[in-house]
């Protein structure tokens, strides 16, 4: 088990003090101090699983701001197409599917970015992110897709990711 | 003007939603009605979301009334894909099959056999 | 005004429609996936309610609501995958 470091303990708890400042959203003094105690308390015990390797990677702004374009620019636009297509398929009488599960080669090394691009794949409609394995130092994702068009592989894995993985590459690492 | 705004972004959640729903109603097997149930959890949650944002910012003016609209709109598309992940990799290692097989199975190639 | 209780109630018929799968469903994974999506539909109900009766209650209560689907769907789909992740946490660290 990682033993619990310090400077993880303060950006945890500056997330989850964020975090019960929007849910209460009320600035009396009172709810301050006690939001202050318990998010101590929840970064004390769950610091060691929510950061892995640099502390403050979260609060570059450059970074932020990449990733905000990312998720309100790019990810809507696939996000949008991907629903629009299984909008059409589920009033069309749901016949024309044509499930399978691939597996696709990732170029991604940090822990953060292959979670993020798993996410983003499970997010979209028609991709479902299953398994991550990893067989002589390349990390395979095997994803079950609701209309296999290719086989397994790299073909199948730009149909797939498309443009995110670039994204992701540029906001961690 | 306004109104129409949030007419129409709430119009498109509920559309999204009622394609989902069918989805999860006729859809042959277990893994293709999970797909169809992530319809409703991405574009059903942010045109819904994004409506009831508009409509508390600038008809009722309320700031906590939006920001607590805006927080379940981001707890809901950042821990669904977390729960599908989840019951899709336990549904296929407790055995679930669809009865038609699937003719691109690389799951079943590597760990089953 | 009432546009939006019209919407809460189409979205209560939603939920309910799913329900249909959760009585149904051949396996455990069809049951937990409708009643993950009425838990969800259930939850913009609650929104729109709240925004039509302007009260603030209705909310929190959909915030909870969300939180408990998804903790309830994760806690399923580990009992379905026979509790492996406990022994997959230990080998690693």
């Amino acid at each position: 088990m990682q033993k619990t470091r310090f400077p993880a303990v303060v950006s945890t708890f500056i997330v989850s003090y964020a975090f019960w400042i929007l849910l209460t959203w009320s600035f009396s003094a009172q709810e301050l101090a006690a939001g202050a105690v318990v998010s101590f308390l929840v970064a004390l015990f769950s610091a060691r699983f929510f950061i892995h390797e640099r502390s403050f990677w979260l609060f570059n702004p450059l970074r932020l701001l990449i990733a905000l374009f990312y998720w309100l620019g790019v990810f809507m636009v696939e996000l949008f197409k991907a629903n629009w297509d299984m909008a059409k398929r589920c009033f069309g009488g749901c016949k024309k599917v044509n499930p399978g599960i691939v597996k696709v080669p990732v170029d991604l090394k940090s822990d953060y970015a292959q979670a993020a691009l798993a996410n983003s794949i499970t997010l979209t409609p028609g991709t479902i992110t299953m398994d991550i394995a990893e067989e002589d130092g390349q990390t395979y994702y095997y994803i079950h897709w609701i209309d296999v068009q290719k086989p397994s592989g790299k073909e199948a894995g730009d149909a797939i990711k498309g443009t995110l993985e670039k994204w992701l590459r540029r906001v961690w690492e | 003007m306004l109104r129409i705004i949030i007419d129409v972004l709430i119009v498109v959640g509920a559309f999204f939603a009622l394609a989902g729903t069918i989805g999860v109603m006729k859809m042959p097997d277990t893994f293709s009605r999970m797909q169809a149930s992530t319809c409703i959890t991405t574009m059903g949650v942010i045109g819904v979301c994004l409506g009831a944002l508009l409509y508390a910012i600038f008809i009722m003016g309320s700031p906590s009334t939006a920001v607590k609209v805006g927080v379940i709109a981001a707890l809901v598309l950042t821990t669904n894909p977390v729960g599908a992940h989840a019951i899709a990799k336990g549904a296929y290692q407790a055995g679930i099959r669809p009865e038609k097989r699937m003719e691109t199975d690389d799951y079943r190639r590597d760990f089953d056999e | 005004m009432t546009d939006l209780l019209i919407f809460a109630i189409f979205f209560a018929a939603l939920a309910a429609m799913n329900f249909y799968r959760l009585v149904k469903g051949p396996t455990a994974a069809d049951r937990m996936v409708a009643a993950d999506s009425a838990d969800i539909l259930i939850s913009l109900a609650m929104v729109l309610f709240s925004l039509y009766t302007g009260r603030g209650i209705y909310l929190d209560i959909s915030i909870i609501s969300a939180m408990l689907g998804i903790i309830n769907t994760m806690l399923v789909g580990r009992y379905l995958d026979k509790g492996r992740w406990l022994y997959h946490a230990e080998d690693n660290h």
